[in-house]
């Protein structure tokens, strides 16, 4: 097997199991404190990649405004994950909705970032609409009055 | 027939919608904005270094987090354990990630292949926390995972 596979099917492997282990800290802690145990995670793996190539911190404001950004936006998507499993949402069910977010990107990426669409994108979106409304059905429906 | 007002309506859907569903909406909400933001941050940055501040910007939310009433509460052990075994499994996938692009993996083959981690989930999720899907929402499954692929291609 290909070493770019091998590195492939274990991100599959562990990004996949962090949609059960996040439903299973949330069964027992509060959002916050799954979170805040996340985030400590996330240490000991930035030292030991700096200590292996350490970083070039000669970078543009920009540079660094949108990475703390993007680390900010994370945070603030995985504290909503973490807080729809602990209110009663199930693992699958969240894990995909969550995944589907390419929808709103491609969206805001078409007049923010002038990129254009394309008809596997379309069929992407209308795709991923459909899901999302078959993944939210439950069988108690909701209704309006 | 009385005519409702928009007011009012809004706030019936809010009231039908389910709490998780509306904090699935808003991670979909987060996520998308990321996935923006990284966009435009990929020509600036490496991946690597894209890590490392991705790292840092978790720093203030963990402070806010930190200092929350409800820190305390719940069986802290497994639940802790959960919670970094959650944090190490997603910081390692990401240097997994980069690790299967820069050992000869293409953007068009390595994005599609990881983009199907959420199937992982939703077998695990199935036989080891035993929870059971509608027959309308296995579709959505099978609808969302078409989705991600034509996303990821």
């Amino acid at each position: 097997m290909a070493t770019w596979m091998m590195y492939s099917l274990i991100v599959l492997v562990l990004w996949g199991l962090t949609g059960i282990t996040q439903k299973l800290s949330t069964n027992h802690i509060s959002v916050s404190l799954t979170f805040l145990t996340y985030a400590a995670a996330y240490a000991p793996v930035s030292a030991l990649l700096l200590w292996k190539e350490p970083m070039n911190w000669r970078i543009s404001a920009l540079a660094w405004c949108l990475g703390i950004l993007s680390g900010i936006l994370n945070a603030l998507g995985s504290l909503t994950i973490f807080a729809a499993c602990r209110n009663g949402g199930k693992a699958s069910v969240v894990t995909l909705l969550a995944a589907l977010y390419p929808v709103l990107t491609i969206a805001m990426a078409v007049p923010l970032l002038h990129e254009r669409i394309q008809l596997r994108e379309i069929a992407a979106i209308v795709l991923a609409i459909a899901a999302a409304a078959a993944l939210s059905y439950e069988n108690k429906s909701f209704k309006l009055k | 027939m009385v005519q409702k007002n928009p007011q009012s309506w809004a706030k019936e859907v809010l009231v039908a919608v389910p709490t998780w569903l509306f904090y699935c909406f808003l991670s979909i909400f987060f996520f998308g904005v990321w996935g923006l933001v990284s966009k435009a941050a990929i020509d600036l940055i490496s991946p690597f270094q894209g890590q490392i501040l991705f790292s840092i910007g978790l720093l203030p939310l963990g402070i806010v987090t930190a200092m929350s009433k409800d820190i305390g509460t719940g069986n802290k052990f497994r639940g802790v354990s959960y919670g970094l075994l959650t944090g190490i499994f997603g910081s390692i996938g990401n240097v997994a990630f980069f690790e299967a692009l820069s050992h000869g993996g293409r953007a068009s083959t390595v994005v599609p292949v990881t983009a199907m981690y959420p199937l992982v989930t939703v077998i695990g999720a199935l036989l080891l926390l035993r929870e059971k899907l509608n027959w309308v929402q296995l579709c959505g499954v099978a609808l969302a995972l078409g989705a991600l692929i034509l996303f990821s291609l």
